[in-house]
Order: structure tokens, then C-alpha cells, then sequence
């Protein structure tokens, strides 16, 4: 009997060591994932996860080369422009005019022919669909000469009004005619000609694959779907839907190498591989992307393969070190921050601020106008504790708002370093010499959930606290929705967010954190915002409009050295990902650009 | 009866709209920027500044008055509509028939061994009062009342699918996934396992059946922990009552009277906790759902409550509360059958 019982234990352990060896289902590969997919739209997205299945299934007019943020490929263009080979002209008035040559023969999942009016059509689709909070202001800004950030903007100037329900229908034709169609137009040649008022150096990138809203899809398509007509009365009908009338929110009729054949929200994404893709059939047949909220649930999905790649969080790392056939990538240089802001303008009424006086039991409502104040903040806290202890060392410290991996990336320009004798010289600098004298009771606010931020601020708190024993800093942790709240009611004197890239440009840093209508800064009070304006607003206008990349260089390292000199913000940590697969997969690459994975680049063998 | 049913069924309207009032009542004490984080979920979509904020405002009417959010929030459940899910990216209605069936299958596979596993060990230890049997199910029901449902779960999974690799987690593998997405296979209920039955397909309903045993074994070794409890003191009691002496001094055999006398009248007070039990079942899904990555609606309404999703939130409540009054009928009309001394009007 007991030996039946050997038998029978050998044969279940052998099973179970063969099952671990093969590769498991080799012609399908899962993603197993935290988040949801918002929409499929191009026009409408603006989040990774909706961009990971649009990346799959859409291409845009270029393409990364491999890791390269900065070196770009033809997609479904045949050629990059620039101003060598001819593609990209310059008038004498600024006007900018790049040609786009676009491929011959590539076909939509319906196995029709993508053609020049296609690209027009997408493009000029995005602009007029703009949608509140969405993001068209990247077409608007290039297309506008940085005159507007949006249609409504551009409608509401040409009718001299303020609100857009009353511009006249005469004049959103003339939105259409004067600003929307000349800038995409199709020319003989099977080209696609983009008029730009000025140079904008990040449109190839904001038209490069990994930028969701540039993505092309079939206008024939859209339009039987019921999207925009291609009109130029009809736009304003089309125009900032609620996401459920939105026609092209739930499909897919692009000529990347996958098709959607399911998407079931919350749950998971299938494709299946477009045998017909133009630039070779995809490797692997079915991709899966499954949401799996509880992580104990995907490491138990990696571990008996059912899962190919999953998110594994930082906290968790360790318990995937050592796992037989898993593969862990670490350090990629993500383009993102996290940073700590001052608020220089609190809104009356607070209850942050304390007394609201410099009293030792508040603060004024403008203290941190004083740059001795925020510079003192950026030399208490300690950069590398944090990245040790809340990052686990899977971070670095970048020298500003312009993030490492960026082009032009001012890799010299100064940091604030920890060091509680300098901060102790300012505090004693401030509000001459008061706040050393009086001492202050603020709080700091993070939405609660993010203990990364909530650490950064602990150590604000403890290191500030340990100067002085009149110095009082309250870390509190809120719900996302009531941080929001207090953000928009300009009630939080400090508080954490971050940036992630929507292009790889430092445009796309400098304008959110240093640009007196910038993202943050409309949050940051009247004495930083008319510092912006002063300061930061001529040079980024100038950084924008450059064509020469050592002017350009030069623009932004200025940029980043006087966020240094003003203190603006403190700019603790730029995060470092982290990749974790089977690994029988295989040809997987990092680019910081692409939304989640890249199907197309993966196959599954055997070591 | 059918008076008191339609009566019944008469106060349900106006039970759904005084539960609407109160949510819709509760929810405007959270400020309009509160309620506009549903729709604002990360700082990327304040690229356009504060100036998007006052739009998304006006798109979505959250600065309009209470009434008339809840007008027009009513005209549209009038006319079917009970408005869109951000968190579920859908219609709130297509939401729940999406998720209903999935957890319905649960509570369905769950309810049995809940209900009559609970009923039967009940019986069974009150029969064998202090005995072995009755010791064993007492430390059975102890441990499943206080073991907490996510560590019998992660324990489950851990053993079963990541060392055994026997019962993995998730709805379906991806290969009878692909099968029961096909068009030859027919959806008639939405519930995998009825619907592989119906379609003859063997094999979905093994995997089906296959990824079930965990989450059901977890729910309902929690769950009927009360039930043998409840079942176990109410056999008891009507045990020592006198008409089953009676019984016993006329000789009736003991099988006739457990099962005949006894046991009839013992399971009064365990039908009312049965019904609300499984209506539970139903929303009380949330922790086995998430762990074993099953999509089902306590995790839809866990999701909507924590982005504040209005709509999906007044409508689970909705979908809910009709569940509790309804359950709640049938439990007092299983009652009136039970006890001939209970009557309905």
C-alpha cells in the first residue's frame, strides 16, 4: 500500500514539475494587470491603460526606435521629415509646413485600404471632439501657435464672447474653416501636409506611435458608427460628448497588428492577431490583458504561469525574487515625477493653515511667497531617505521639473541637497527672522492610499519639527475626491502630485510646473503665478518655438536652474520601473513612451 | 394571498424612491468638487487649468440645484435610463445584467451548501446533542464564523491553485473563454456553468465548475456557520417540547420524529435568517470576489463607491433594496406554507 502511495506522490510531483517547465499556452499571451480601460477612442483617450489596447490595435504616422524616446521611425508614414530630407519648410512668416508621405497598401481590420484622408480625418476629428479635460489641447497648442489650448478658446475669441453656448453658428463654421481644416490637408502624392503658424518641435512625437489621440483608424468606419461627418456646419454637435454617446468608445477599426475582439470593462481585453498586419503577422495569436485588482491573485497567476507579465508593486518585489522561470527587469527610467508643492496664495478660510497668522499657531495665507521659506522646505528634506525607504531605491533624484531621459536634459544644473544647517540659515531668513522667532503650525496634505507621498511628507514633517521646537507640520491623509476639492478651493499651503510625459519633450514638464497657466501653477497662488509670468513664461514661449536643439539645449537648462533659484516646488523623485515576466517570453524592450505592452515585439519558447 | 402579494408588491415603488431620496440626500452633503472626482481622476486632465473644472461642472450639472439633479435624475429612471457607470464604463443597467449573472452563479452554487449543508449539520448535531458529531460541527461553525473570509481565500488559493495548481482563479481559462465569446455558443442566462449546460458543451462546464470549487467553498463555509447554529438551538428547543415526547411515548420511531415532528417546526426561524442570508449572499460577495479575481457585482458596487460613482452607486442600492423586499415576501410566504397558524392579509 505504501508504495502505491510513492508511486502515485512521484507521478503528481513529476506532472506538476512538467507543467512548471513547458511553456504554457505558447500561442497566447496574458497581461495580468491593476486599472481599467476608459475607452477605445483615440480622440477621447488620455490614460495608459486605454492607450496599452490602442497601441495594439492602431497605429500612428511614426514610431520609436526600439528604447529611443528621441530617435523616430516611419510607421505608417514612409519617411520622418525633418528639415534635411526637405519634408519639414519654413516660410519667412514662421508658418511651418511638414509633409508627410504616407504607406501604400496597409489595411484596416475590415481589409480596407488606409489612405491620406484617413490621417486627415482622425487629426481634424481630435481637434473639434476636444472633450473637457481630454487631450486635443496637443493639437490645439502646435496648430494655434500656442494661441489656444482648446476649440471652445479659439470659438469664444473669434465671437468676442465669453461663453461657447453663444457663439453664433457663422462663426463656429469659421473655427472649422480658418483653423481646424487647413491644418491637416491632404496634397497629391498621397501626402499629408500639416501648417503649423510657428515651429513646435514635439508635434512628430505628439503624432508618433504611443500618443493614443493620434492613433488612425478608418474615417469610413467612424462615420457609420455615427462619429463626426467630416462637416464643417456639424463639428459643434460632435464636439465634448458625454463618454456614453460617444460612438467610438467601446470598438476598434485601426490597422495595428491586433484586432479587439472583446473588451469587457473591469474584466479583461482579448485580441487575436491580424494575420494581414503590413509589416508581418503578429508572433503571437491571442493577447490577453486581464484585470486583477488583488495582488496575492496575480502573483499566484505568475507562479503557475497563467499569467505571462504582471504589475507587480514595489512593496512586493520581493516575493517574486527567486521565483523559478520568472525574469525581473529593474531601474527603467520611467518619464514621471512626484513632487511637493507650495501654495503661495491659500484661500481664506482654510483649516491647513492654522491661525492663518504668523503667530506660532498658523501660518499667513502667503507664506510661502517667501523664497527663503521654500527654500528652506527643499533643503529639510532627505532626498535619498526617501528614495531608500518609500521607492526602495528604485528611484533618482532629478535636478528639476525636466526629468532624466528627456532630451535636453540639463543633467548638471543644481539640486537642492539635505542639509538642515542651510535650512535652518533660511528659515532664520524668512519673514525676517519671524518665523525662526515666532515658529509656525501648518498642515501637509496627501491623498490618502499614496503612502510614497505620505512618507515624503513624514519626513518633511520630522526633519522641519527637529529645527526648531515652535516648528509644527501635520501630515493628514484625505480621499482623492476631497483632495480635489481642497486642490481647486486653493486651501492646501503644501501638498504631493505628480507628472507623467505625454510627449518625451521638456516642453511637456516646464509648461505643467513652471507656466503661469500651467497645470500646477493655477493652483500655486498669485506671487508664483506672477513669477511665472515674469520669469518662466518668455522662456518657455522661446523653448517651444525653437528649432535649433543647442538653442533649445540651452532654453531649458535655464528653465530648470531657475526653478532651482526660486524654489518653486521641491522635486524629490523621478520613479524607476520595474518589469516583471515568464521567462519564456521573449523580445520584450522598455520604452518609457509606450502605454503597457507591446504585443507585436513578444513571442513565447523555451530557454 | 394575492391580495396581500400585490399589496406587497404596490409598496416597492415607493419604498425605491424614499431609498433614492436618501442616497441622492446623502450624497449632496459631499461638495460638487467631491462629486466631480468620479470624472476627474488624475491631474493630467487639469492640463486646461481651473477653466476645465467650471466645464465639466456645467457638462455634468453638478452646480445645479438639488431638485433638479434629482428631476432630471428621475426622468431618466422613468424612462429606463438609470445613467452611466464611470467606473464600470457602462450604462448602470447593462452593468448589473453584466455582473448579475456572475455572481448569481456564485450565490446559486454557494446557497446550496449554505441552506441545506446548514440545515442537515444543524439537525444532525442537535439530534447528537453534546456528542462527537455535535463537538465536530461546533468547532467547524466557530472556525467558519471567525476565520475572516480573505484569509480563508488567500489560504485556498495559495494551497489549491498555487501549490497544487488544481483550481485557478479567475471565471474561466482563456481557451473556454474564447469558446463561450464564439457565436455558436449561446448565452441564455449568462451564468457559465447553466449555459455550458444548455449548450451541451462538457468541457466549458468542467472549467467552469473548475474555477467555482474555491470561491464557492469559501462563501459558504462562512456563511453556513450561522445557519447550523441557528438550525441546531431552534432543533433543539422543539426537541423538548411536549408534543414530541408525546410522539416518542406513542411509540413513533425516532427517524419519523426528527424528520416528521421535529424538524418541520424547527425550521421556522431558520427560513427568515436563510432568505435574508442568500439575498446577502448576492451583495456579500465582495472580499471572494476580489480574491479570486471573480467579476461580480460586490465588486462592481465596491468600485463605484469608492470613486464616488453616483449613479452606479443609487442604482445597486436600487437593485438592492428590490432584492431585500422581494426576498422578504417570499420569506413570509414560506412561512404561511410552513405554519398553517400564520396567515397573510
Amino acid at each position: 500500500m505504501k508504495k502505491v502511495w510513492l508511486i502515485g506522490l512521484v507521478f503528481v510531483l513529476v506532472l506538476g514539475l512538467m507543467a512548471v517547465a513547458a511553456v504554457k499556452n505558447p500561442d497566447t499571451l496574458v497581461v495580468a494587470t491593476i486599472g481599467d480601460q476608459n475607452t477605445m477612442d483615440p480622440a477621447w483617450c488620455y490614460d495608459t491603460a486605454s492607450g496599452e489596447v490602442i497601441w495594439n490595435t492602431m497605429d500612428n504616422l511614426f514610431q520609436y526606435d526600439g528604447e529611443s524616446t528621441e530617435k523616430l521611425l516611419p510607421m505608417l508614414a514612409t519617411v520622418v521629415p525633418t528639415l534635411d530630407n526637405g519634408l519639414i519648410t519654413q516660410a519667412p512668416d514662421g508658418t511651418t509646413y511638414i509633409d508627410v508621405p504616407i504607406r501604400k497598401g496597409v489595411k484596416f481590420h475590415d481589409g480596407t485600404e488606409l489612405t491620406p484622408e484617413d490621417v486627415e480625418y482622425c487629426i481634424e476629428r481630435a481637434m473639434i471632439f476636444d472633450r473637457s479635460g481630454g487631450p486635443s489641447w496637443m493639437f490645439w497648442e502646435p496648430f494655434s501657435g500656442i494661441k489656444y489650448g482648446g476649440i471652445e478658446d479659439c470659438a469664444k475669441d473669434l465671437a468676442g464672447v465669453d461663453d461657447f453656448s453663444k457663439v453664433p453658428p457663422e462663426i463656429l463654421k469659421k473655427v472649422y474653416d480658418e483653423w481646424v481644416d487647413p491644418a491637416v490637408e491632404v496634397k497629391p502624392g498621397n501626402i499629408v501636409e500639416f501648417k503649423l503658424p510657428k515651429p513646435y518641435p514635439p508635434l512628430l512625437q505628439i503624432l508618433t506611435h504611443g500618443a493614443s489621440w493620434s492613433a488612425i483608424y478608418s474615417k469610413a468606419w467612424a462615420i457609420s458608427k455615427g462619429a463626426w461627418d467630416g462637416k464643417a456646419t456639424t463639428w459643434q454637435n460632435y464636439h465634448d460628448p458625454e463618454r456614453e454617446n460617444d460612438p467610438l468608445y467601446d470598438s476598434e477599426m485601426g490597422s495595428g497588428p491586433y484586432i479587439l475582439t472583446k473588451w469587457d470593462p473591469g474584466v479583461e481585453v482579448t485580441m487575436e492577431a491580424f494575420d494581414d498586419y503590413w509589416a508581418g503577422a503578429p508572433k503571437i495569436k491571442h493577447a490577453v490583458i486581464k484585470t486583477v485588482e488583488e495582488w496575492g491573485t496575480r502573483r499566484l497567476m505568475l507562479e503557475s504561469g497563467d499569467a505571462d507579465i504582471v504589475y507587480v508593486p514595489r512593496q512586493y518585489l520581493s516575493q517574486v525574487e527567486g521565483m523559478d522561470g520568472v525574469r525581473i527587469i529593474t531601474g527603467l527610467p520611467t518619464l514621471s515625477n512626484a513632487v511637493v508643492f507650495f501654495n503661495s496664495g491659500v484661500t481664506e478660510g482654510s483649516k491647513y493653515v492654522g491661525s492663518g497668522q504668523l503667530d506660532g499657531n498658523g501660518i499667513p495665507l502667503d507664506f510661502f511667497a517667501d523664497v527663503n521659506v521654500r527654500k528652506a522646505f527643499c533643503y529639510a528634506f532627505d532626498y535619498q531617505t526617501y528614495i531608500d525607504e518609500a521607492w526602495l531605491g528604485q528611484a533618482i533624484q532629478p535636478t528639476g521639473p525636466i526629468v532624466k531621459g528627456l532630451a535636453y536634459y540639463p543633467e548638471n544644473s543644481p539640486v537642492y541637497t539635505y542639509d538642515l544647517a542651510k535650512a535652518e540659515e533660511y528659515f532664520k531668513k524668512a519673514y525676517d527672522g519671524q518665523v525662526w522667532a515666532k515658529g509656525f503650525k501648518m498642515t501637509a496634505v496627501y491623498n490618502s492610499g499614496n503612502d510614497q507621498r505620505k512618507t515624503a511628507l513624514e519626513i518633511l514633517r520630522d526633519n522641519i519639527e527637529s529645527l526648531n521646537p515652535k516648528f509644527h507640520i501635520d501630515v493628514v491623509g484625505v480621499q482623492w475626491s476631497s483632495f480635489l476639492d481642497a486642490l481647486v478651493g486653493g486651501q492646501m499651503p503644501v501638498y504631493m502630485l505628480g507628472w507623467l510625459a505625454d510627449y518625451p519633450d521638456p516642453h511637456n514638464f516646464v509648461s505643467p510646473y513652471m507656466s503661469s497657466t500651467g497645470t500646477f501653477m493655477g493652483f500655486q497662488g498669485d506671487a508664483l503665478v506672477n513669477l511665472a509670468k515674469e520669469k518662466f513664461d518668455p522662456l518657455i514661449e522661446k523653448g517651444i518655438t525653437q528649432l535649433a536643439p543647442e538653442d533649445r539645449r540651452a532654453t531649458y537648462a535655464e528653465l530648470q536652474k531657475l526653478a532651482y533659484d526660486y524654489a518653486i516646488d521641491i522635486f524629490p523623485v523621478q520613479a524607476t520601473g520595474v518589469h516583471v515576466e515568464r521567462t519564456w517570453v521573449k523580445g520584450w524592450y522598455y520604452n518609457p513612451m509606450r502605454p503597457g505592452t507591446d504585443f507585436y515585439s513578444l513571442s513565447k519558447s523555451e530557454d | 394571498m394575492i391580495a396581500y402579494i400585490i399589496r406587497r408588491l404596490f409598496l416597492l415603488p415607493i419604498v425605491l424612491i424614499g431609498l433614492s431620496l436618501l442616497i441622492f440626500g446623502m450624497m449632496q452633503l459631499l461638495s460638487p468638487y467631491d462629486r466631480l472626482s468620479t470624472y476627474v481622476r488624475d491631474p493630467a486632465q487639469l492640463k486646461q487649468g481651473p477653466e476645465v473644472l467650471k466645464q465639466l461642472m456645467d457638462k455634468y450639472g453638478l452646480n445645479d440645484p438639488i431638485w433638479v439633479q434629482y428631476g432630471r435624475w428621475l426622468n431618466n429612471v422613468i424612462h429606463g435610463n438609470l445613467g452611466y457607470s464611470e467606473s464600470a464604463n457602462m450604462e448602470v443597467t447593462k452593468a448589473i445584467m453584466r455582473f448579475l449573472p456572475a455572481t448569481a452563479q456564485l450565490a446559486l452554487f454557494a446557497a446550496i451548501p449554505v441552506v441545506f449543508g446548514g440545515i442537515w449539520l444543524g439537525m444532525v448535531s442537535a439530534v447528537h446533542h453534546n456528542g462527537l458529531i455535535d463537538h465536530t460541527t461546533r468547532i467547524m461553525a466557530l472556525t467558519g464564523w471567525s476565520l475572516p473570509t480573505f484569509v480563508m481565500g488567500l489560504l485556498l488559493l495559495m494551497i489549491f491553485y498555487g501549490w497544487l495548481g488544481w483550481f485557478p482563479s479567475g471565471e474561466l481559462s482563456n481557451w473556454a473563454a474564447r469558446i463561450v465569446d464564439s457565436p455558436q455558443f449561446v448565452r441564455y442566462t449568462g451564468m457559465n456553468a447553466i449555459d455550458a449546460i444548455l449548450n451541451g458543451n462538457l468541457a466549458v462546464l468542467g472549467d467552469t465548475l473548475r474555477h467555482l470549487i474555491l470561491p464557492v467553498f469559501t462563501l459558504a463555509y462562512v456563511q453556513w456557520a450561522l445557519l447550523l447554529r441557528v438550525m441546531r438551538s431552534s432543533m433543539l428547543e422543539t426537541l423538548r417540547q411536549d408534543y414530541i415526547t408525546t410522539a416518542r411515548a406513542k411509540g413513533v420511531a425516532e427517524r419519523v420524529v426528527i424528520k416528521k415532528h421535529a424538524r418541520a417546526n424547527a425550521l421556522l426561524p431558520v427560513i427568515t435568517i436563510a432568505g435574508v442570508m442568500v439575498a446577502g449572499l448576492l451583495r456579500g460577495v465582495v472580499i471572494t470576489e476580489t480574491i479570486f479575481n471573480y467579476h461580480g457585482l460586490g465588486l462592481f458596487a465596491v468600485q463605484a463607491a469608492q470613486q464616488l460613482d453616483f449613479s452606479a452607486i443609487i442604482g445597486f442600492a436600487l437593485f438592492t433594496g428590490m432584492l431585500m423586499i422581494l426576498t422578504n415576501l417570499i420569506v413570509d410566504l414560506l412561512y404561511a406554507y410552513i405554519d398553517p397558524r400564520v396567515k397573510l392579509g
